[in-house]
């Protein structure tokens, strides 16, 4: 055994050694001395895409580019931008309810049966639905974060969303400081947004009648929002975060699409009037969220309970969690979420005729109503580790299946007997990400 | 009302054990929990793509961060 190293190989390692990381080097100089624009946003954002496909059984279909690109600075600062564009189309439920009788309707930038461009018959014992329904939003958003000491910080937000029948302005500021030795955070943030409503064929007469074709001008609604968030490491493996937020939303908060059917005693439908919402509503939630995680493994367990002043309350429970593949470049994260809401208390599926003069508020938007929902979703995710040249960018594939199930409780009169009324929503999410 | 009384327990829950200066980690402890999966912001788009969904399909949204909103969908 030889433990004296000869001092001539030694020699032409350490200069093989010396040759190897000065050329190493020189390469990272000549690469980095001039770099392009392109290269050096490249080098300096981290950039999240995506692009989901969401299709209903017989209704509508979304294409939803989206795309996030953030920087961190040296400083502890954060600025992240976010765009997204959507294209919908397909059929939408108007809200009225399906007959034994073929129901004609108009689209609604018809301002009668006579001259409506696309009118539409829904055949008997079908959901009626507009089957010329088509809009597009693009939307885009900003926060910047600022660091005030080593351990408080504020966010600056702005976000504009514009579609064909609707503009939206959003800005947001909150405060986050760290205690215990960063181990406890406590934020507080307030937003402000304000919409502005065009409908197509201009904004109908609440609560008139649908065949009158009453229609007014442009609306606006505005909503305040505040969120108070405490995240907490409780030990080596588990975060919790609790969450308690309110938020008030004033003006316009009709769906200008949506009709309700008037029967007769007997269930006949004879006519349809639009609906009319309260002008105001406050919403009060309370999240909590736990995360566990192991060497190969995390679960996420989320609780939400919300309750606004329509009467709603909703109670949600998420379940996500990742199982990572023995070599830890792929995994798997299987996601099963329960939502239930109890009904609007101005929800109905149809109006009797009788109270049709006694009416303030009126609507047959099922998602106004008492239903149950479940998510079942798989992810797949592919870490090209160093394949691009950093190690945070991947690959990923979701599914998700979202079930509605309605469960409106009211006695069926005998013109209605027969029909499926409340068909409820299957939908299925398909979704690429690629982050670098 | 039974899940408003569940809730609320864990929300005094937590609240106390935030006030608790004992609990936690150093950071060289920190390694589990700078995963994406175990920080709440980590899934991003995921979480952003789902709250719209939800927005445009139900009553309830938010309580994540600030709710939905900029969607004439509902």
């Amino acid at each position: 055994m030889q433990l004296k190293p000869d001092p001539a190989q030694l020699r032409r390692k350490l200069i093989a050694a010396s040759c190897a990381l000065l050329s190493t080097s020189a390469a990272r100089s000549q690469e980095t001395s001039d770099p392009g624009l392109v290269a050096r946003v490249l080098k300096e954002w981290q950039f999240e895409s995506a692009l989901a496909y969401y299709h209903e059984n017989g209704r509508i279909q979304a294409i939803e580019p989206v795309v996030n690109a953030n920087h961190d600075y040296a400083d502890g600062g954060n600025v992240s931008l976010n765009f997204t564009f959507d294209s919908l189309s397909g059929s939408s439920p108007n809200g009225a309810l399906p007959s034994h009788a073929p129901q004609t309707f108009a689209s609604p930038s018809a301002k009668s049966f006579a001259s409506a461009r696309h009118p539409y018959t829904t055949q008997p014992g079908n959901l009626p639905v507009d089957p010329s329904y088509s809009t597009a939003r693009a939307a885009g958003g900003g926060d910047w974060t600022l660091p005030l000491t080593r351990l408080s910080r504020i966010t600056l937000g702005g976000k504009v969303s514009i579609e064909d029948d609707f503009y939206s302005g959003t800005v947001s500021a909150s405060i986050a400081h760290d205690f215990n030795d960063k181990n406890t955070t406590v934020s507080f943030g307030i937003n402000d947004e304000s919409d502005l409503i065009q409908p197509i064929g201009s904004t109908p007469v609440p609560l008139s009648n649908y065949a009158a074709f009453a229609k007014e001008g442009n609306k606006s609604k505005n909503g305040v929002g505040a969120l108070l968030g405490v995240t907490q490491v409780m030990t080596r493996n588990w975060l919790t975060q609790l969450n308690v937020s309110v938020d008030r939303f004033t003006g316009y908060l009709n769906d200008p699409y949506k009709i309700v059917s008037v029967l007769d005693g007997g269930g006949n439908t004879t006519g349809y009037i639009y609906e009319n919402r309260p002008d105001s509503r406050t919403r009060k939630s309370v999240f909590v969220d736990n995360r566990v995680g192991g060497a190969r493994a995390s679960v996420d367990l989320s609780i939400r309970y919300m309750s606004d002043s329509w009467g709603v309350r909703s109670e949600t429970v998420q379940v996500h969690t990742r199982w990572w593949m023995p070599a830890r470049q792929q995994y798997v994260e299987p996601t099963v979420r329960w939502y239930h809401q109890g009904a609007a208390n101005f929800f109905t599926p149809w109006l009797p005729g009788s109270d049709q003069a006694t009416t303030r508020y009126v609507s047959a938007d099922p998602r106004l109503a008492t239903f149950h929902a479940l998510t079942y979703g798989l992810k797949y995710g592919y870490e090209l580790g160093g394949k691009l040249h950093r190690s945070s960018s991947e690959f990923t594939v979701r599914v998700e299946y979202y079930q509605q199930t309605l469960q409106i409780d009211k006695s069926i009169p005998v013109g209605l007997q027969g029909l499926d009324l409340y068909p409820g929503l299957k939908a299925v999410l398909v979704q690429f990400g690629f982050s670098y | 009302m039974k899940v408003l009384h569940i809730l609320s327990l864990m929300t005094l829950g937590s609240a106390a054990l935030a006030g608790c200066s004992s609990l936690g980690v150093k950071p060289w402890q920190r390694d589990i929990l700078s995963r994406s999966d175990m920080r709440p912001d980590g899934a991003g788009l995921d979480d952003a793509i789902d709250e719209h969904l939800y927005f445009s399909k139900e009553a309830s949204s938010g309580g994540r961060s600030f709710g939905g909103g900029g969607c004439g969908c509902n």
